[in-house]
């Protein structure tokens, strides 16, 4: 009895605590040091690492060095190839999988009879890592096995197997859908999500209205989803921008340098060429021009204006 | 010998567990950082182990595969924050930046009191070396040579292989027939492919780095792009999917029949060897020569030390490589050259004829470019700089001026 | 009128259908063709001609994967590392995102901002770094060290994602405990969390699939067996001196496995929490 009422007490004094003015901050305590923990000296360290000379492979080049690689990044063409093909790979990769995942969403949203196994089906490619992923294409556009190539000159659209990933024209937009087979599920995900909870009432007092499917859409949907799909994009964009692996397995960033990125170019700085001070400096351009662009979408988009008031 | 799967899978199997048992009960356990994969490499590696370990009781090798795109990247890290490994493989084209990192430790004395040295003729010790320290022990040797369908040349009405360039370009001619989906020379563009681009260099005349400094002659440079970029964009006798083709690609091609002649090491000897017929289908040839000169490499690679904690054992391990019985295991199992000259007797080797093409070429064969930042350089410079020739993105000269631009700023 | 309004439902119906079959074959075709890929011979892969349905069906590639690349352990840490890492977001991010949800304070927008900017790291430039602090206090090549790393880049994830489930969960239960005196902590546990596990379980499903599919911190902060992931050991088999298609088929197949088992265990859940909104729109 006595160890039970002495186990609750520490209980009821967090009940206490709960009611008072700092309640929300010690919600926050637990996530913030965990992520202080792990990433505050890391990202400290890589910023630092940007203003130095860190090359590996010359062990006596070593001090502060200022803005040097910035200014070296200004006349560096690949640098600049490199933002150009990041830009482009990016938006195109998101207005794809947007456009996928709104209208996966859209169908599976309409219920009709049998289309759960739809939405299962839909969901697994999300499910794959990038390297399975990566592998997985590379056979199936492969010039000379590739199954894709195969059935193309079958229907007639190809006259002989291309090689998708050594023409600069093409390598870009293969690598561009093969991003979006791969995360277009998750738009379609949350996408889905999100068209649950806008009101059915809404529509049938549209369409008494006379509005039409597209009227719908532009004057219903789009606006209703509006935070959901900010916060998809934005989650997305970052996760883009930032990972490598995929044109890391699919091209190297080639051929020339067109399907090259700002992280896979940061990657390669680094751990090919073991030059971290000028990889750290593309890393933290890249880290810039995320904040410049999260910044300005969400005071577009709005969507941390939240509904907290208690 | 080709082991089948079955084979193999109880072989690693009873080896992964003979290594365990004797883990535990090992006074030393020392790591073995290599970025073997295939099942002919594995089971090769674990056959040298097995022996290493019966014959030195009380060490054990854990060995950890590393991807090949990867290793450096890992290695430099666990240089740099301090996780080495007790001993790593060390090819060539990667030994400057290893020991300009400080990777790893000065095997001199050691070498010079070790009986096995005498079985090294100088030049397997001149690419481990680094202002004459030796800091790695030779194992086997990437030695560069030309695969070529037999059956294709004899229906074309050449008489062997290509001994020239000029001769090399005519056969492609012949060779090639766009309508039955057939082509001259699986030419590697994608990953890796800078290192017949710096080779066709040298051939026709250019050096690279000399004394230390960027030495490329511009004018001979940009000749052999010319020359080789040609190939793709002139004389169409290259499959189309060349800018994007690695190695995988190029010994598809040459296996499904669509190229006639590929270059590569005797490192892919036994995978070829599995899907055709020596002899009637395919056989074997060395490099052909340039205008200026005649280049094949021979690269040796080892294995080095990279950490002082266990390094009596250590050695033991890195030097059991250089012994004759390892190096023929390694041959057998995958086609890999030995590096001791003791070896190379060896009636395994001087007694099939498909080896003679390496044999020739080991007297001429050079050692790749061996300076700091080459790896890098290579793969982030010459690679892009030699597909944007070949996608029509620059020219020749750019090509050329890019590299130059690159190497200055490498070796800087 | 209604003949009209009933024919193109009709007509809308059956664009649906044709919608989602269309979508479903492009996100399945390829794993079909995987999983063809996976029972060939290596020769009737590495071949002129296409074969479309395997002329002879094998499982060594199966039965190679499984005991050459040592799948049993690699699938062993993956899971324990996704594990972990669910587990701290869950224990940590529950609590921030209720506190975002339902306080307004001062930086309250701040530091949502902040959480996101957390996320906008790259990589490359932590991987060193990382390792440097993950070696001095010995959490270098453990799985707990990778799913602190991974912790850092999701726990912002899930903190965004599920606030939107509390946003979407009723205040009116909770107000009226509130006057029938329970506490903050009270109404917290007993009204809310009930209210919004569903969500909870779908956000916890995508940070699962995040770290499970994870690549380069893995292959960055592991070495050795005893921690390596799958994807990394996958990676491996790609040698440069081999063309393991049928291998690496085999091994993707088998790695949608344990999703799809753990997606079929948690999907009415996860349905119904999506259903309830995900992001409140």
């Amino acid at each position: 009895m006595t160890s039970s009422s002495s186990r609750y007490l520490p209980l009821r004094a967090l009940g206490e605590l709960s009611e008072t003015r700092y309640w929300m901050y010690l919600l926050l305590l637990p996530s913030l040091v965990m992520i202080l923990l792990v990433i505050a000296y890391p990202t400290l360290y890589g910023m630092a690492i940007s203003f130095r000379d860190m090359r590996l492979t010359r062990p006596g080049l070593d001090g502060w060095v200022g803005f040097k690689h910035y200014a070296g990044m200004w006349s560096d063409p690949v640098f600049w190839i490199a933002l150009k093909n990041t830009v482009v790979w990016v938006t195109a990769a998101i207005v794809l999988e947007l456009a996928l995942g709104l209208l996966a969403a859209t169908a599976l949203n309409r219920d009709l009879p049998g289309t759960k196994i739809f939405a299962v089906l839909i969901l697994l490619p999300y499910f794959l890592p990038n390297v399975v992923a990566g592998h997985m294409w590379a056979l199936l556009l492969d010039p000379r096995l590739g199954v894709i190539n195969d059935l193309l000159v079958r229907v007639g659209v190809l006259e002989t197997y291309k090689a998708w990933f050594a023409d600069p024209n093409t390598a870009l937009a293969a690598t561009v859908l093969v991003e979006a087979w791969h995360g277009f599920p998750f738009f379609a995900l949350l996408l889905l999500a999100g068209l649950k909870s806008i009101p059915e009432d809404l529509y049938r007092a549209a369409a008494v209205d006379g509005a039409g499917v597209s009227a719908q859409l532009r004057l219903i949907t789009l606006p209703m989803l509006k935070t959901v799909i900010a916060a998809a994009v934005i989650l997305r964009v970052i996760g883009l921008v930032n990972s490598p692996d995929l044109l890391l397995i699919l091209t190297g960033g080639g051929p020339g340098d067109a399907t090259q990125v700002l992280s896979l170019y940061a990657f390669q700085t680094a751990y090919k060429e073991f030059n971290f001070g000028y990889a750290s400096a593309l890393s933290v351009v890249m880290f810039v021009i995320l904040m410049i662009f999260a910044a300005a979408y969400i005071r577009l988009s709005r969507i941390t204006k939240g509904e907290g008031d208690d | 010998m080709q082991l089948n799967k079955r084979q193999f899978l109880m072989g690693s199997a009873a080896l992964a567990m003979a290594g365990r048992v004797g883990g535990a009960r090992a006074a030393n356990a020392i790591s073995y950082w290599h970025h073997f994969t295939s099942q002919s490499e594995m089971t090769s590696l674990m056959k040298i182990i097995g022996s290493f370990q019966a014959a030195n009781a009380g060490v054990a090798v854990t060995q950890e595969n590393i991807p090949n795109s990867e290793y450096m990247a890992k290695v430099s890290s666990a240089v740099l924050t301090g996780g080495r490994p007790d001993t790593a493989m060390v090819i060539a084209e990667r030994f400057a930046d290893l020991t300009a990192m400080e990777g790893l430790i000065d095997l001199t004395e050691r070498v010079n009191g070790w009986q096995g040295k005498a079985n090294f003729p100088e030049n397997r010790w001149t690419g481990l070396s680094s202002n004459g320290a030796i800091y790695a022990v030779p194992a086997f040797a990437f030695v560069d040579w030309m695969y070529y369908r037999a059956d294709y040349f004899e229906e074309a009405g050449l008489a062997g292989p290509p001994t020239k360039f000029d001769e090399f370009l005519g056969a492609c001619r012949k060779l090639t027939d766009p309508s039955k989906g057939r082509y001259a020379f699986g030419m590697r563009a994608g990953a890796g492919g800078f290192k017949y681009v710096i080779d066709v260099m040298e051939a026709f005349g250019s050096p690279i780095v000399k004394d230390g400094q960027p030495a490329i002659d511009r004018a001979a440079a940009v000749e052999a792009i010319t020359f080789y970029s040609d190939l793709f964009l002139k004389e169409k006798v290259v499959p189309p999917s060349a800018p994007n083709d690695s190695y995988r690609q190029i010994m598809e091609g040459f296996r499904t029949g669509q190229t006639a002649m590929v270059w590569h090491h005797t490192g892919s000897l036994n995978e070829i060897s599995a899907a055709m017929k020596q002899g009637n289908q395919f056989s074997t040839a060395p490099m052909p020569a340039g205008p200026k000169a005649h280049v094949a490499r021979v690269a040796y690679a080892g294995n080095g030390i990279m950490k002082e904690d266990n390094i009596e054992a250590a050695w033991q391990w890195v030097s059991f490589w250089g012994q004759t019985d390892a190096a023929l295991t390694l041959l057998e199992g995958t086609g890999y050259f030995p590096a001791s000259a003791a070896a190379l007797q060896d009636q395994r080797i001087t007694g099939n004829p498909i080896y003679n093409a390496a044999v020739e070429t080991l007297k001429f064969g050079r050692l790749p470019n061996n300076f700091v930042g080459a790896a890098g350089w290579s793969e982030n410079v010459v690679n892009p700089a030699f597909q944007s020739v070949l996608t029509g993105q620059s020219t020749p000269e750019q090509a050329v001026d890019r590299m130059i631009q690159g190497l200055e700023a490498a070796l800087r | 009128m209604i003949e009209s309004k009933r024919r193109r439902r009709t007509v809308a119906n059956i664009a649906t259908y044709f919608v989602l079959a269309g979508l479903s074959m492009f996100c399945i075709g390829p794993m079909i063709w995987m999983l063809l890929t996976s029972l060939k011979y290596e020769a009737d892969i590495v071949t002129q001609t296409m074969q479309y349905i395997p002329r002879r069906v094998t499982f060594d590639n199966y039965v190679a994967i499984w005991t050459q690349s040592g799948f049993p352990r690699l699938i062993g840490n993956s899971i324990t590392v996704t594990f972990l890492t669910v587990t701290i977001c869950v224990a940590t991010g529950t609590l921030a995102a209720y506190a975002f949800s339902r306080f307004a304070f001062r930086g309250r927008t701040q530091l949502m901002l902040g959480y996101l900017v957390v996320r906008m790291f790259p990589a490359v430039m932590m991987i060193i770094p990382l390792y440097v602090v993950m070696r001095g206090v010995g959490l270098v090549d453990s799985r707990f060290g990778l799913a602190l790393a991974y912790t850092s880049f999701l726990l912002p994830l899930f903190v965004w994602m599920l606030k939107g489930f509390f946003d979407s969960a009723p205040r009116e239960l909770e107000s009226a405990a509130r006057i029938d005196g329970s506490t903050r902590l009270g109404a917290m546990v007993r009204i809310v969390m009930p209210l919004a596990r569903n969500g909870l379980v779908a956000s916890s499903v995508f940070i699962a699939i995040a770290a499970w599919n994870e690549f380069l911190f893995a292959l960055m902060l592991t070495t050795g067996q005893g921690s390596r992931t799958w994807p990394v050991g996958l990676q491996l088999m790609v040698g440069e001196f081999q063309l393991p298609w049928g291998v690496l088929a085999a091994g993707g197949i088998l790695s949608i496995l344990p999703v799809v088992v753990l997606f079929a265990i948690v999907q009415r859940t996860m349905v119904q929490g999506l259903t309830a909104g995900a992001i409140k729109g």
